[in-house]
């Protein structure tokens, strides 16, 4: 009879798997610090023999050095400010392109993928060529044809293209007619606030309430009615209540221009930084018989200048603004003041975000919309729902869950292709901070705070969007 | 007994009348436009309207189009296609595309499906610069191109070639490209020089030439990291795991741009000072391979997902190591499902390259800024911006729009993106 020779011990350590996972991984560690410390030996040498402003040295001193340098747009940055804020004055720069072209670029890439699968076959036609010809080219190639092909093009500021009322387009920048909200609207907004917060609170509690009953209804309705009251109401309280700071006071410099600000230490001069400028305010300006010479808004920073008045003025007046108001832009010399100005760095840098990302999230739009199966559109049919409604209470909320994911990589890819900006100079995170590295030398540094940044965006916007889409899911029994 | 059988069946001899054509408002091109143009009123409004715009669009195109200033583009056509390659050892760049043309056609008829679709795209492109007067040479060129592309597909279609010396020739061609575009070996590092032909710097390669260098070196040697990584991510040993997971979401969460700023300036910092300073091409690759290297992780990754549980299990069951089981049974499977994922990515690096116009690499892009920049067109009135970026667009558009045509038609072939 045949022994058994089922072995009995354990096997040799150097064929147990876990002395195997643990060795390897072990070796892995030891290889990476090796390769991490060979380059970062490398990398110190190598500054130490170079002769950089950063001395050489892994220091962050620079951050609270003064840059020199000044930022076109975006807050308001002096050269004798620190590096650290020229940074942040980048970061806010990306941002303001990043929010308002994700804005944009949504609606955009809704309504073209809306209409790729229309049943109008021209509609649809053309949403694809669009979809095609942006997609199928690189943003920088864009980019540059915008700026250089299209705004550079356009007239120069005296022979400005009219929009209407809307603005001007010229090759110095975009100026619209905008509505800002003025020095009395901050109280307007705490009544959007209240109202945003009480509207939350309204569908909740409708939102309970039919859930307890068994109802069918809108939840949100509630929710809109009692923001928009509130937001009405809140205007018109805001206009009867409101009134211009006692402190008021006005500067006027070559009887033309000045600023309008509220004297905080009322000592009747003008301070930056101490007193607070009054933005969109309605003035008048008067000359020494008593006569108006011009009347107007004074701007976002609260400065006004007029341009060819028959008369020097001496004083001036001010009313009470409403909470909103309409600026439109006036060409003043060689500039327009007022209204919205893009410049053609933004400007550009916009447009081709937009119309790029539009096209992508158009194709996406698309997909999750035939991801829908057909019966859903049958079935809504025979329920003897419309298109439309098709659309919005069938189809629609189906295919966002299929959209958002992708959707998301689309916003985190428009933030980093703002990088782009460097291209036509619209002082941006990556663009601002080259300028760092070029007067600093600091570039390792730079570079990991560009990285972090960049990182902490994606970071953020997945997190929102992993929120948001766990909320839409579908909840599976 | 039997029972008598009556017939029951009662047939109609009162003939209907013939059966009636449907209306012409139903069917033929009348019923085509009514359901596609006019099946309603707001639909009819909508086709207007777009037609409208269409109109403006269409004839502003045709008049800008006929009316523009063509003549920079065709004359600095050579630094379109190739950069400040000298005009001398313009057949090097010639045996490129040759060596390629007949890969490609060999490819075409040897596996089919993606590679025929990209060889036909190819073969027209050969045809039609093989007619345009572009030049006599270059047109022979061309045409000896589309030769070899049409032998190669007829050969390749009837010889059975091994699947694994054509790869080979595919991995060959690359740095055959470099030594043939280079005219020899030069590393000093290693102590190797030789030539067959006076050294062409790289910094003289450009145009699309370059582009498309870009972005084939940044997809290949990005293969081999990527499916790494793409292992790495999916391994159970944590610290490979987490390693792996921390390269790409840092890699993918940050612009090309700045890896290509990093790549330029700190990677000659992470070398021995021994070694000199890398050439701005090779510091762009670098850069350009590292960026890919984490999104084509992500594709592979989506093709070993798709890999159901049973065919590991099946290879346990068999034996195979976990490396044999990887090369045999999982990675086979992984990597043809993601063809079309690859491709896609390729279109996108393709025209990322662009960026690297940005370091001062002469590709497309750049090539045409410095266009833009020549004293005899300066006087034009309007400049001739929009002329030279439009027809880099259109180079652009056409190989990234025919690849994803030809992906797309793989695709349908394979039954990918079906649904109902």
């Amino acid at each position: 009879m045949a022994s058994s020779t089922f072995p009995t011990s354990r096997p040799p350590f150097f064929r147990d798997t876990r002395v195997i996972a643990v060795v390897l991984q072990l070796i892995f560690l030891i290889a990476l610090a090796l390769t991490g410390w060979f380059l970062y030996s490398n990398m110190v040498a190598r500054l130490a023999a170079s002769n950089t402003a950063a001395g050489g040295a892994l220091s962050w001193a620079f951050l609270n050095q003064t840059a020199g340098f000044g930022i076109s747009e975006g807050p308001a940055f002096r050269p004798d400010e620190s590096y650290g804020r020229a940074f942040l004055v980048g970061v806010a720069n990306t941002l303001r392109v990043g929010v308002v072209g994700i804005v944009l670029a949504t609606l955009l890439g809704l309504f073209a993928g809306i209409a790729r699968v229309s049943t109008n076959w021209l509609l649809s036609r053309l949403a694809a060529v669009y979809v095609e010809i942006f997609r199928s080219t690189p943003l920088l190639v864009q980019l540059l044809f915008w700026y250089v092909g299209v705004i550079a093009a356009l007239p120069g500021i005296q022979e400005a293209t009219e929009l209407g009322n809307l603005g001007y387009l010229t090759n110095r920048g975009i100026h619209l007619t905008w509505i800002f909200v003025t020095e009395t609207g901050r109280i307007w907004l705490a009544w959007l606030l209240a109202g945003f917060v009480l509207g939350i609170a309204a569908s909740w509690l409708r939102r309970r309430h039919l859930e307890r009953n068994g109802l069918t209804g809108s939840a949100a309705l509630p929710g809109i009615l009692v923001f928009l009251a509130l937001a009405v109401i809140g205007y018109f309280a805001a206009d009867m209540t409101a009134s211009m700071p006692e402190a008021t006071a006005y500067e006027l410099r070559r009887g033309d221009r000045g600023t309008l600000f509220e004297d905080v230490n009322r000592n009747g001069v003008y301070e930056p930084g101490v007193d607070r400028t009054l933005a969109y305010v309605p003035i008048k300006l008067f000359d020494r018989e008593g006569r108006v010479v011009a009347t107007g808004l004074t701007e976002g920073d609260g400065t006004f200048r007029f341009i060819n008045l028959p008369a020097e003025a001496v004083r001036l007046e001010w009313e009470t603004p409403a909470p909103l108001a309409v600026s439109e832009p006036q060409l003043q010399g060689f500039n327009f003041r007022g209204g919205l100005s893009l410049t053609p760095e933004f400007a550009a840098l916009l447009i081709a975000l937009v119309v790029y990302t539009g096209a992508f999230i158009a194709e996406i739009v698309r997909a999750g919309i035939s991801a829908v199966n057909k019966g859903q559109w049958e079935a809504s049919r025979a329920l003897g729902l419309n298109t439309g409604q098709t659309l919005r209470l069938i189809v629609l909320p189906q295919a966002l869950r299929v959209i958002i994911p992708p959707l998301t990589s689309q916003y985190l890819n428009l933030v980093k292709n703002s990088s782009l900006a460097i291209a036509v100079g619209y002082p941006d995170l990556f663009n601002v901070s080259r300028t760092i590295v070029n007067q600093t030398g600091a570039e390792v540094q730079v570079i990991l705070m560009v990285m972090g940044t960049y990182l902490s965006f994606s970071l953020i916007t997945s997190l929102f969007m992993n929120w948001y889409n766990k909320r839409i899911a579908l909840v599976e029994r | 007994m039997t029972t008598e059988i009556r017939s029951t069946t009662w047939v109609n001899t009162n003939h209907p009348a013939p059966a009636q054509k449907p209306p012409v408002t139903e069917v033929g091109p009348i019923g085509w436009l009514r359901a596609n143009l006019f099946s309603s009123v707001g639909n009819t409004i909508l086709t207007l309207v777009t037609a409208v715009a269409l109109y403006f669009i269409v004839t502003g195109l045709v008049r800008w189009v006929s009316g523009a200033f063509w003549q920079p583009v065709w004359e600095n056509r050579k630094l379109f296609a190739v950069g400040l390659y000298p005009v001398a050892q313009m057949w090097q760049p010639a045996a490129v595309l040759l060596m390629v043309s007949a890969l490609f056609g060999l490819s075409a008829g040897r596996w089919g499906s993606i590679m025929r679709n990209l060889g036909v795209g190819l073969a027209a492109l050969l045809l039609l610069f093989a007619i345009i007067p572009i030049g006599a040479q270059a047109q022979l060129v061309m045409a000896a191109g589309l030769g070899l592309l049409l032998i190669g597909y007829g050969v390749g279609a009837r010889v059975p070639i091994p699947s694994r010396w054509l790869a080979l020739g595919w991995v060959v061609s690359l740095p055959l490209t470099f030594i043939l575009l280079g005219g020899g070996v030069n590393l000093p590092a290693l102590g190797v020089r030789w030539q067959f032909a006076p050294f062409v710097e790289v910094n003289l390669w450009g145009g699309l030439m370059l582009t498309m260098l870009l972005a084939v070196v940044g997809i290949a040697l990005s293969f081999p990291i990527g499916v790494l990584l793409a292992l790495g991510r999916r391994s159970k040993l944590p610290v490979i795991k987490w390693f792996c997971i921390g390269y790409i979401e840092l890699i993918r969460g940050v612009p090309l741009i700045t890896l290509l700023f990093m790549g330029m300036t700190m990677l000659p910092l992470f070398l021995p000072s021994g070694w000199g300073n890398p050439s701005l091409l090779v510091r762009a690759m670098t850069a350009i391979t590292l960026f890919s290297a984490a999104y084509l992780a992500e594709n592979v990754r989506g093709g070993l997902q798709a890999i159901p549980k049973g065919q590991y299990e099946a290879a346990d069951a068999l034996g195979l190591s976990a490396f044999d089981s990887l090369r045999f049974i999982i990675l086979p499977q992984a990597l043809t499902k993601v063809i079309p994922a690859i491709v896609g990515q390729f279109i996108g690096l393709f025209k990322d390259t662009s960026l690297a116009s940005l370091v001062g690499l002469l590709e497309l892009v750049a090539v045409g800024k410095a266009v833009i920049q020549q004293p005899e067109w300066l006087g034009t009135p309007g400049g001739i911006a929009r002329e030279v970026y439009v027809f880099i667009a259109v180079v652009f558009f056409v190989f990234s729009y025919g690849m994803s045509f030809a992906s797309r038609k793989l695709e349908s072939k394979l039954g990918f993106g079906k649904r109902q």
